[in-house]
C-alpha cells in the first residue's frame, strides 16, 4: 500500500485513476448539515467498507453517488469525468448499481416488474415498445430461484407479498445480476438471517474479485473488517478515517467510532 | 426579522397589504365606503368561519370536501325548524347537533373505516346535497322576518356599533382558535399529528381523538357559518353553499396553511378569507362580470401556493 | 379457497365492479319492466357513459401516479366552448384541434406546477378549475354557443360526438378506442410500468432511474386532452354549450375512477373498471329518471356509492395482500 499526497490510501501498485472521486462534498438538508467537506476516492477492484454510527451520513453520501440528490457543494467525478447533472438514470447508465437502504422496491408492482423497473425489456410491434412479458417473467424467475427465495414466490405477484428478508435478498439479487462496474450496498444485511449474511459477505468478495468496485456500508466494524480492503469512517458528516484494512485492527477502529459518537452533539434517540 | 420570514402567513400578510394599498390608490371612493366595508365584513365572516373549520382538518393532513353541503344542510335545517315554530335557540342547538353528527360520521369513516378523507368527504359532498333536495323538494324559504328581529337572530346576524356581529364572531372565534392551536396541549397534538403522524403516535398523542375533534370542529364551523348567513340574509335556496368547499380550501391555503399539514395559522386563514372577499367586492364594483371572481380565486390560489411552497423550500435550504 | 379468490382479485381489481354492473343491470331491467333496456335508453346511456368515461380515464391515469386532477370539469367546459365557438368560424376540424390544444395547454399548466414546482396537485388543479371556470363564464357572458345547421352537417362534427354509426354515438367509439390505447400503454408498455411505479413509491422509482418529473407532467397533459375531448364530444351531441358546461363533472369523474377500483393513493388502477364505474353512475341516473323519482336522489346515491366503494375496496385489498 502507498499513501497519496492527499493522505488517502489506495491499493499498492495501482497508479491508476480512481473510478469515483468525491472532492470536498457538502450537503445540507435544510438547516441540517449532513455532510461536511468529504473527500474520498474509490478504485476499481476494491471492496471498501464505509462505516459510521447511525446518522453519520453514510446513506446521504451514497444518495449523492447514486444520483438521487445533488451535493450542495463540492464535486463528484466518475471515471475522471465531472458529474454535473445528478440523476439516478445517469448513475445506472454509467454502470452503478445501488442497493438502497430504505427504498428501491414499489410494493404495488409485481416481482418481475420491480426487477426490470426503469430498464424494461421490450418487443417492438408496429414500432411501439411493448413489454416483453415472457422475458420479464423468465429472467426474474431465474433470479428468484438462483438466490434461494422460496419456490412459492410467483413473479407475477406483488412484491408486497414478500417478507422483509425476501425483499432484501431480492434487491441484492437485482443489483448483482445487473452488475456492471460499481455495486453499492447500504446496510445490505438488515432483515437477513445469520446464514444469509454470510452469503452476502461472500458475494461482496466475489464481486470484487470479478473486478468490480464494491462499497459496503454497515455500522458493524467487525463484520466488514474481515472482508474489506479499506475502511472509511464517517462521523457527524465528516470523514475521520480512511485506512487500508491491515493498517488498523477492528478493535482500534471500533474505538474511533465509539469515541466519536461520545463527543457527538446529537442526543440519543428515544423511541 | 427571521421569525417574521418564517411565518407561514407571511405571503397573505403581504398580499393583504398590497391589495389594501392598491385599492386605496386606485379606487378610494369605493374602497372607503361603509357599504363596501360592511359587505366585505359580512362575506369575510361567512367564508372565514368555514375556512377556520377547514384549517383544523388541513392542519392534520386531511381534507373536508363536504363543508359546502354541510353548510347547506345545516342552514336549511335551521330555517326549516324556525319555520315550524321551534324556538330559535333550540333550532340553533339542533342544527349544530346535526353539524356535529356529520363531523363525527366523517371522522368515524376516516378513522374506523380507514378511508382517505378525500373519498369520505367527496361522498358527503354528494350525499348531503342530495338529501337537501330530497327533503325540501327544491323549495326552501328564508328565516321568517319576525324571527330575524329576535335577540338571538340579532346576536348572530345583527350589528353592534354598525359592525356585523358575524364579523365580530369571526374575530373572537378566530382568536380563540389561534390560542387553542398555539397555546394548548390539544393544539400541540394537532400540529404534531399534522407534522409527523408516526412520531406523534410514538409520543403518545391520541390520534383518533385529535382527528375526531378536528373533523367535528370543521363541520360545526360550517354549520355556524350557514346560520350566521341566514340570520343576516333572508335569501336562501337549495343550492345554498354549493362550491363553498373549494372556496374555503382556497382561503385556508391562500392563508399559508400547508396542505401537507402541521403548518399554518388562524390569522392567515382569516386574512385569506378577507383577501378573496375584498378582491371579489372590488371586481364587482369595477363592473366586471362576477365570473371574473372565480378566475381570480384560481389565480390567487396558484400564485400564493407557489410563493408559499418556494419560500418554504428556500428557508429550508438556506436555514 | 381464500387464496384462490385473493389471486383472482389481485389480478383483476375491477372484479367487484363487474359484479356490481351485472347486479344493477339486472335489477334495473326487472324493476322498470324492461324499459331500462330499451334501445332509446341504452343509446343515451352509452353516450352519457362514454363522455364521462373519457374524462375518468384521464383522471385514472393521474390517480395512478398518486396525484389528482380536479380541473377536468372546467377543462371539458373549455373544450366544449372552443369546439362549438370556433366550428362555425373555422370549421369543426380546426375547432376540434383548438379544443384539444386548450386541453394540452391547461394540462401542461397543471403539470408544470405539480411536476416541476412540486405544488400539491389538489391545490394546483383546484386553482385551474376556478380559473378556467371563470373564463368559461366570461367567454359566453350568459349566452350559449350552438352548432349551426352547416356545422351539424360537417364530417368531423358527426365523427366526434355529433352523429351515430349504426345507431351508436361516435363518442362511444372514441371512448372504446381510447380505452384500448390506454390499456395497452398502461399495462403493456414500459411507460405504464413506470407510471404505476411512481404511484406506488415515487422515491423508489426515482432511484431506479425513472424520470418522475416527466411522467408526472405527462399524465396531466393526457388528462387535459381527454377532458377537452370529452367536453367537445358531449357538446357535439347536445348541440349547444354555455358557461356552466362541465361544472361538477370532476367529482363524477373521480367517483367513476374510485368506483372502478382505482386507489386514490396511487399505484393501482383499472381502466376497464373506470369505464364500468362511469356506466354504473350513469345507469343509476337513467334508472331514477325512468322511475320518475326526483333526479336528485342520484346525487345522494352517488355519495353513498363513493364511500361504500372505498370501503369495499379496502376490504378487498386487505384480503389480497395478506400473506
Ligand atoms: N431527507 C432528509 N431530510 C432531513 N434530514 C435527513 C434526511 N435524510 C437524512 N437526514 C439526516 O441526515 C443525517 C445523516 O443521515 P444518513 O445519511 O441516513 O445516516 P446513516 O446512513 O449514516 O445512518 C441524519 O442525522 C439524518 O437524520
Ligand atoms: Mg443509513
Amino acid at each position: 500500500m502507498i499513501t497519496g499526497s492527499d493522505g488517502q490510501s489506495r491499493p499498492a501498485g495501482s497508479p491508476k485513476k480512481p473510478l469515483i472521486s468525491i472532492k470536498n462534498v457538502g450537503l445540507s438538508y435544510g438547516n441540517f448539515q449532513a455532510l461536511t467537506d468529504v473527500s474520498v476516492d474509490f478504485y476499481q477492484g476494491e471492496l471498501v467498507g464505509l462505516v459510521g454510527d447511525n446518522g453519520a451520513g453514510k446513506t446521504t453520501l451514497i444518495r449523492i453517488i447514486s444520483g438521487i440528490i445533488p451535493p450542495t457543494s463540492g464535486e463528484v467525478y466518475f471515471d475522471g469525468e465531472r458529474i454535473i447533472k445528478f440523476h439516478p438514470k445517469k448513475a445506472i447508465d454509467l454502470g452503478l448499481e445501488c442497493i438502497q437502504q430504505a427504498i428501491g422496491l414499489c410494493d404495488n408492482l409485481s416481482v418481475g416488474r420491480n426487477y426490470f423497473l426503469g430498464r424494461e425489456p421490450v418487443r417492438r410491434i408496429l414500432g411501439l415498445p411493448f413489454l416483453d412479458k415472457k422475458k420479464i417473467r423468465e429472467a426474474s424467475a431465474k433470479v428468484v430461484h438462483d438466490f434461494g427465495l422460496r419456490d412459492s414466490v410467483d413473479v407475477d405477484d406483488e412484491i408486497a407479498l414478500l417478507s422483509g428478508g425476501e425483499k432484501q435478498t431480492f434487491k441484492i439479487a437485482r443489483a448483482v445480476t445487473f452488475r456492471n462496474r460499481v455495486i453499492i450496498m447500504d446496510e445490505p444485511t438488515n432483515h437477513l438471517s445469520v446464514r444469509e449474511r454470510t452469503r452476502v459477505n461472500e458475494l461482496a468478495v466475489q464481486l470484487k474479485q470479478q473486478g468490480l468496485l464494491v462499497i459496503y456500508i454497515t455500522h458493524d466494524i467487525f463484520q466488514i473488517h474481515r472482508i474489506a480492503d479499506r475502511i472509511v469512517i464517517l462521523e457527524n458528516g465528516r470523514k475521520v478515517t480512511d485506512v487500508p484494512r491491515d493498517a488498523m485492527s477492528a478493535e482500534a477502529l471500533e474505538g474511533i467510532i465509539r469515541d466519536g459518537s461520545r463527543t457527538s452533539t446529537k442526543e440519543p434517540k428515544v423511541s | 426579522m427571521r421569525k417574521l420570514l418564517k411565518r407561514p402567513d407571511l405571503g397573505i400578510i403581504i398580499g393583504c397589504l398590497f391589495i389594501f394599498a392598491l385599492f386605496t390608490l386606485y379606487d378610494p371612493a369605493q374602497w372607503f365606503n361603509w357599504g363596501t366595508v360592511s359587505n366585505i365584513g359580512e362575506y369575510t365572516a361567512i367564508l372565514g368561519l368555514l375556512a377556520i373549520g377547514q384549517s383544523f382538518v388541513v392542519l392534520i393532513r386531511e381534507i373536508d370536501l363536504s363543508v359546502g353541503s354541510v353548510y347547506g344542510i345545516v342552514g336549511i335545517a335551521f330555517v326549516g325548524l324556525e319555520n315550524n315554530n321551534v324556538s330559535d335557540v333550540l333550532a340553533f342547538v339542533l342544527a349544530m347537533l346535526l353539524a356535529l353528527l356529520v363531523g363525527l360520521v366523517n371522522a368515524a369513516l376516516v378513522i374506523r373505516g380507514k378511508l382517505s378523507s378525500m373519498i369520505v368527504t367527496l361522498g358527503g359532498l354528494f350525499f348531503y346535497r342530495g338529501l337537501i333536495y330530497i327533503i325540501t323538494h327544491g323549495a326552501v324559504t328564508g328565516v321568517p322576518q319576525a324571527v330575524r328581529q329576535n335577540w338571538f337572530a340579532q346576536l348572530l346576524g345583527g350589528h353592534s356599533l354598525r359592525i356585523q356581529n358575524g364579523f365580530l364572531l369571526l374575530l373572537i372565534l378566530g382568536f380563540l382558535c389561534a390560542v387553542t392551536l398555539h397555546e394548548t396541549r390539544f393544539g400541540n397534538h394537532l400540529l404534531a399529528l399534522g407534522g409527523d403522524p408516526a412520531s406523534a403516535e410514538s409520543r403518545g398523542v391520541p390520534l383518533g381523538k385529535v382527528r375526531t375533534i378536528a373533523f367535528a370542529l370543521c363541520s360545526l364551523f360550517a354549520g355556524l357559518s350557514a346560520i350566521v348567513t341566514l340570520t343576516n340574509d333572508p335569501e336562501t335556496s337549495v343550492s345554498l353553499g354549493t362550491g363553498m368547499e373549494l372556496e374555503a380550501i382556497a382561503a385556508v391555503v391562500v392563508g399559508g396553511t400547508l396542505l401537507t399539514g402541521g403548518r399554518g395559522t388562524m390569522l392567515g386563514t382569516i386574512l385569506g378569507s378577507f383577501f378573496l372577499t375584498a378582491v371579489r367586492s372590488e371586481i364587482i364594483a369595477l363592473g366586471a362580470p362576477p365570473s371574473w371572481y372565480v378566475s381570480f380565486v384560481g389565480i390567487a390560489l396558484l400564485t400564493l401556493v407557489t410563493i408559499n411552497t418556494l419560500l418554504l423550500k428556500r428557508l429550508r435550504i438556506s436555514g | 379457497m381464500r387464496a384462490a379468490i385473493a389471486h383472482l382479485v389481485r389480478r383483476h381489481p375491477e372484479g367487484g365492479t363487474v359484479t356490481l354492473v351485472v347486479l344493477i343491470s339486472l335489477t334495473f331491467a326487472i324493476v322498470t319492466g324492461g324499459s331500462w333496456l330499451s334501445t332509446g335508453n341504452l343509446q343515451s346511456l352509452s353516450q352519457l357513459t362514454a363522455v364521462l368515461a373519457i374524462m375518468a380515464f384521464g383522471e385514472a391515469i393521474v390517480i395512478a401516479t398518486g396525484q389528482i386532477d380536479i380541473s377536468v370539469g372546467s377543462v371539458s367546459g373549455i373544450g366544449a366552448l372552443t369546439f362549438l365557438g370556433l366550428a362555425p368560424v373555422v370549421g369543426s376540424g380546426f375547432g376540434l384541434v383548438a379544443a384539444l390544444l386548450f386541453g394540452v395547454l391547461i394540462g401542461g399548466i397543471n403539470g408544470v406546477f405539480v411536476a416541476f414546482l412540486g405544488i400539491p396537485s389538489l391545490l394546483v388543479t383546484l386553482g385551474t378549475l376556478f380559473l378556467f371556470q371563470g373564463i368559461g363564464y366570461a367567454v359566453t357572458s350568459g349566452f350559449s354557443f350552438a352548432a349551426s345547421n352547416v356545422v351539424r352537417k360537417q364530417f368531423i362534427y358527426n365523427g366526434f360526438g355529433g352523429g351515430t354509426v349504426a345507431g351508436v354515438n361516435t363518442g362511444v367509439i372514441w371512448a372504446l378506442t381510447i380505452l384500448v390505447v390506454l390499456q395497452l400503454a398502461v399495462f403493456e408498455m414500459p411507460v405504464g410500468n413506470r407510471l404505476l411505479a411512481i404511484g406506488g413509491d415515487a422515491a423508489s422509482s426515482f432511484s431506479r432511474g425513472v424520470n418522475v418529473t416527466r411522467i408526472k407532467f405527462g399524465v396531466f397533459v393526457v388528462s387535459g386532452v381527454l377532458a377537452a375531448l370529452s367536453g367537445a364530444l358531449d357538446a357535439a351531441f347536445i348541440g349547444y354549450a354555455d358557461g356552466s358546461f362541465g361544472a361538477g363533472m370532476e367529482l363524477s369523474a373521480i367517483a367513476a375512477a374510485v368506483l372502478g377500483g382505482c386507489h386514490l393513493a396511487g399505484g393501482r388502477i383499472s381502466l376497464i373498471g373506470t369505464l364500468l364505474g362511469a356506466f354504473i353512475l350513469r345507469g343509476i341516473q337513467s334508472f331514477l329518471i325512468i322511475l320518475g323519482v326526483q333526479p336528485q336522489w342520484y346525487i345522494l346515491v352517488v355519495g353513498l356509492i363513493v364511500v361504500l366503494a372505498g370501503l369495499a375496496d379496502r376490504t378487498l385489498t386487505r384480503l389480497v395482500l395478506k400473506r
